[in-house]
């Protein structure tokens, strides 16, 4: 079960990279550790950072991905982002902001995909 | 997109219109936002909504939403507004029109949409006129609240489904009407009869009298001598209220939630008991948001205090002021609230804490400092405003046995003749806003009061005799004249006089 969770976010990071990389943003990290949790995806677009916390869920039979996107979760990605920006010093003059990309999957096509931009805000 | 729907909170017996604004975004996290001082009811309001439009065959928008409670300062409290935000929403989504009369929602929802019963309903009805508002959208099972007040037209909601096929013009809710009440099948049932209660002719003829002009009463007697089986038995003898005092009641009930569902106006006179353990703010009112409490309840109606010096000190020197006024003005750092507190007092004591002081058979085993110290309890000032002072002794035996041979009158009959001297004293007084004699102020007195010279000779030999205070002398007024109305005689007289005085001094 924890193996096939593990799976499932490296699939969602897959595809919200790619979905980011047409939309024009550079991917800087994909699945970045520090000591108390991860960032999806690190990436920036004309002097932006943006934090990326990715949901993806097959079908809708447990609900949406959104509703696995909480406050606890958006404070975690906060903390996380500070972690990066101490230990990323060229970043410091740059604009920061957290996003979420949702998506779902049918099978082995993604149904919905859905960007939304500063969540913290 | 931007919607805006009206409903209401109470202020004490206050409605303010409040303004529910819903807002849908086209960007944005999905997720509810409530502002404008909701209390943590509110703030689950958003589960309910959003549970109850799923379940009634709607689809929930994956939007962000913000809801704001306008005037954003007052602090909201209640489950009121669920309908409002549940129908603002289906209108920011377009799946529902709004009314073009300018119209309450006010409701609880329930996890399957349908409405429950919502307390407050009647107050809303009642300050639609002053809102201009024609159209009223409450529960069904709080409907019939509502249905009192004419020129409003007030719709029954009995889910959710049903308002937007009524709204959307497909299938009509048919308006509220009143369902004619008997105001005798609504009396209080008492748990005694008067005839049931062997001897104690004198307590029954005091109490009779503080029923029929709404005055306060005191009883003293030994334990077991009948005190609180009397003060029970007289719910049985209260007359039904009349329609202003029923609105008056009503709306103190809508306010605290003590009507039940699909109840409607209140045609019982209200009898409240107490028990000694009752909090200052519970009796009088209060708390962060005032409150009524059981003297507004007990608005028109009676006030049963037993074991009355058991009663903290301090709540009992709090009835002083609304005792005398009628009313109670509480003030919290929320704000000042008039409630309404025109009771009718009994209260029962024993005269000591042994409770056989002044027995004459057997002996009472207090100290006199015990005996003083609870007797301080009653206050000069308290004491003062209690008009009618009775002693309740033991039945004798032989009395008790041979009862049959005693002849005792019923409630009803009592009842009766209570109801005939209401009618007489509502005539004299309704015009000045006053229904009984014991309401009347100093001016209704020298207005509406007409001693024989006799009578006012023996009032004046009594007030020097006695050293009585002003306020007994007017008190003994008031009741002498109910006595008068008891006997629908046109004048008080001296023999009335004489009746009052005796209930007056008071027993050692």
């Amino acid at each position: 079960m924890k193996q096939q969770n593990f799976s499932k976010g490296r699939t969602g990071e897959m595809i919200a990279a790619q979905y980011l990389k047409r939309h024009g943003f550079e991917v800087i990290e994909q699945n970045w550790h520090t000591k108390f949790g991860e960032i999806d995806i690190v990436a920036k677009q004309n002097k932006t950072l943006v934090f990326v916390e990715v949901k993806l869920k097959f079908g809708d039979k447990f609900g949406s991905p959104e509703e696995m996107i909480t406050n606890v979760k958006i404070k975690q990605v906060l903390m996380n982002a500070e972690v990066y920006l101490l230990t990323h010093p060229e970043f410091e003059n740059y604009k920061r902001r957290i996003d979420g990309i949702c998506i779902v999957m049918e099978g082995e096509t993604v149904s919905r995909l859905t960007h939304y931009e500063n969540l913290s805000a | 997109m931007l919607t805006t729907i009206l409903s209401a909170a109470h202020s004490g017996l206050e409605t303010i219109a409040i303004e529910v604004e819903v807002n849908v975004f086209t960007k944005g996290f999905p997720g509810i936002t409530i502002i404008g001082l909701p209390n943590k009811a509110i703030e689950e309001a958003k589960e309910r909504v959003k549970t109850a439009i799923t379940n009634s065959g709607f689809e929930f928008p994956q939007s962000k939403i913000i809801i704001n409670l306008a005037p954003a300062d007052i602090p909201k409290e209640g489950s009121c507004y669920d309908l409002p935000i549940a129908v603002g929403i289906l209108h920011a989504m377009g799946v529902v029109q709004l009314p073009k009369e300018k119209s309450f929602f006010y409701g609880e929802l329930s996890l399957d949409g349908s409405l429950r019963h919502t307390k407050g309903v009647l107050l809303l009805a009642l300050s639609a006129k002053q809102h201009s508002v024609k159209e009223l959208y409450v529960p069904l099972p709080s409907s019939q609240e509502g249905a009192v007040v004419s020129n409003v037209s007030v719709f029954p909601v009995a889910s959710l489904h049903e308002l937007v096929l009524h709204l959307n013009g497909s299938k009509k809710i048919a308006k509220a009407l009143i369902k004619p009440g008997n105001t005798e099948s609504e009396r209080l049932v008492a748990e005694f009869d008067f005839n049931e209660i062997i001897g104690q002719n004198h307590a029954k003829r005091a109490l009779t009298i503080a029923a029929a002009g709404g005055h306060n009463l005191f009883m003293q007697g030994p334990p077991g001598s009948g005190k609180t089986m009397l003060a029970r038995a007289v719910a049985g003898i209260l007359p039904p209220l009349s329609p202003e005092e029923s609105l008056e009641v009503t709306k103190i009930y809508s306010v605290t939630g003590n009507i039940p569902p699909g109840g409607s106006l209140i045609w019982a006179r209200p009898f409240r008991i107490s028990h000694h353990t009752t909090s200052r703010i519970g009796l009088i009112g209060g708390g962060s948001k005032p409150h009524p409490g059981e003297i507004s309840l007990a608005h028109c109606g009676v006030l049963f205090l037993d074991e009355f010096p058991e009663f903290a000190r301090s709540t009992l020197e709090s009835l002083r002021q609304p005792m005398e006024d009628g009313e109670v003005t509480v003030t919290r750092a929320a704000g000042t609230l008039k409630f309404p507190a025109d009771f009718m007092l009994i209260a029962a004591a024993n005269p000591c804490p042994c409770g056989y002081l002044g027995d004459p058979k057997r002996e009472c085993t207090c100290s006199p400092r015990m005996i003083m110290k609870y007797q301080s309890k009653l206050s000069g000032p308290l004491m003062d405003r209690i008009d009618l002072h009775v002693s309740v002794p033991v039945v004798e035996a032989d009395k008790l046995i041979e009862h049959k041979d005693v002849e005792t009158v019923s409630s009803a009959k009592i009842r009766e003749r209570i109801i005939k001297a209401r009618e007489v004293q509502y005539k004299r007084l309704s015009k000045s806003g006053i229904y009984m004699n014991g309401s009347m102020k100093n001016k209704h007195i020298s207005d509406f009061v007409q001693l024989t010279t006799k009578a006012s000779q023996l009032l004046k030999q009594a007030v020097n005799a006695y050293n009585l205070s002003t306020r007994t002398y007017f008190r003994l007024i008031k009741v002498s004249q109910t006595i008068a109305d008891l006997e629908a005689a046109d004048a008080v007289t001296e023999t009335h006089v004489a009746e009052a005085l005796q209930y007056r001094v008071r027993v050692e």
